[in-house]
């Protein structure tokens, strides 16, 4: 299955981002084979929205889990509405990391948006 | 005539000018327009006589018909439609219900419901004044649609006084529409002048007349005189700052208790208010 994380570079190593919606990259990793595809975020020149069409890039790398930073409620709402589980990427640095401890089961589901007020344009 | 009470920052005293500035005219229409907030009628006391609600459509997709082409997500410029492979799903609080999905919808997918946004009540204030206060729903994402429709309602009146919502939003642009004055409540406070040079340059770019109130004279400092006079606008009243006057604000009773002073600056103001929307 396919992995999307939110990251500032192309490569594993590079820093997470702290947003979701107007993150620099996502990562989708497939743990099938421990390949990857780095896909620069077009969702983050976005006016608004920009929650719901990373959720739109999301879906069309035909990701099946998402780690994440902190989701607004469009995003969340999407998510769930798509059957796409969302983690917490917490405070770890670095998609490597992050994909062991999801393998793990370390990481906390999110399920509820965790900024209640909408982001605005 | 029409006349939009503005601020800039919040808690100049806007309502208290706009509802004072309708009570000293009875025959004027009251519009309560600070959609997230209304709290004129706190002073008006209207008795309502009707209620108006607010709609706003949003899409809905035909999953028997939708092929998940994605056109429609290309299209919406709000990313209000999210195309998965085997699902459409709408996120209706962010469609601007412009209807663009419909029309390039090759299925015909797309049909649209209808989802209450807000509410306009009219009535009648102790003053007399006939009030239109609008009000969103708590959480919706704008409050634009109904102050759209709660000025359609306002067509018929021949002076209207007008409480606009704070600062620089889209809800405060869509409060002015046919207006011929607005009226700039402020303070002499550094934080009051740079809000309120916002709305200047707000006010400029849709080549508006303007006029300012300086409230609560007596605090602060004098830069926003400076301002206005580098910016040629009109200072056309000054209400000292009194503690008798916020007690009875807090009370909710200037209306009933306003003092001859203050009722002086008022008249003052109406006066030029007619003078500076007929220029």
């Amino acid at each position: 299955m396919i992995v999307a994380l939110c990251s500032t570079g192309t490569a594993l190593n590079a820093d997470l981002d702290s947003r979701f919606g107007r993150c620099s990259y996502f990562l989708f990793y497939n743990t099938d084979d421990s390949t990857f595809h780095a896909v620069e975020n077009e969702a983050r020149h976005a006016e608004g929205g920009a929650g719901s069409r990373a959720v739109q890039e999301i879906a069309d790398n035909r990701a099946e889990a998402v780690i994440a930073p902190e989701l607004g409620p469009q995003a969340m709402d999407a998510l769930n509405r798509l059957g796409i589980p969302a983690f917490r990427q917490g405070k770890t640095l670095n998609a490597d990391t992050v994909i062991k401890e999801w393998q793990d089961g370390k990481l906390e589901r999110q399920e509820k948006a965790s900024v209640q007020e909408m982001h605005r344009a | 005539m029409r006349v939009a009470v503005l601020s800039g920052k919040g808690g100049t005293g806007k309502t208290t000018v706009s509802t004072h500035l309708a009570a000293l005219n009875p025959d004027a229409l009251y519009m309560d327009l600070d959609v997230e907030e209304p709290n004129g009628d706190l002073f008006l006391k209207s008795e309502w006589i009707d209620e108006i609600p607010v709609t706003v459509s949003y899409p809905e997709v035909d999953e028997e018909l939708c092929t998940h082409c994605r056109k429609c997500s290309v299209f919406c410029q709000f990313n209000a439609l999210i195309v998965a492979p085997a699902m459409t799903i709408v996120l209706k609080e962010i469609c601007h219900a412009c209807g663009g999905c419909a029309m390039v919808c090759p299925e015909d997918a797309i049909s649209y419901g209808e989802r209450p946004v807000g509410e306009i009540q009219k009535g009648t204030a102790v003053t007399g004044n006939t009030v239109i206060s609008g009000a969103m729903t708590p959480g919706e994402y704008s409050g634009v649609p109904v102050i759209k429709k709660a000025l359609t309602l306002a067509v018929e009146y021949d002076m209207t006084v007008i409480d606009s919502p704070p600062g620089t939003s889209c809800t405060t642009v869509a409060s002015l529409e046919g207006c011929d004055l607005a009226l700039i409540v402020t303070e002499p406070t550094p934080f009051a002048l740079s809000d309120m040079k916002m709305v200047v340059e707000m006010l400029r770019t849709m080549d508006m007349s303007m006029a300012v109130i300086v409230n609560k004279t007596g605090l602060g400092d004098d830069e926003v005189y400076g301002y206005c006079r580098d910016e040629n606008i009109p200072v056309i009243g000054e209400i000292p700052f009194s503690r008798e006057l916020a007690e009875a604000y807090a009370e909710g009773e200037m209306l009933s208790q306003m003092k001859p002073d203050i009722k002086k600056v008022l008249e003052g103001v109406w006066e030029r208010v007619q003078a500076e929307s007929i220029k």
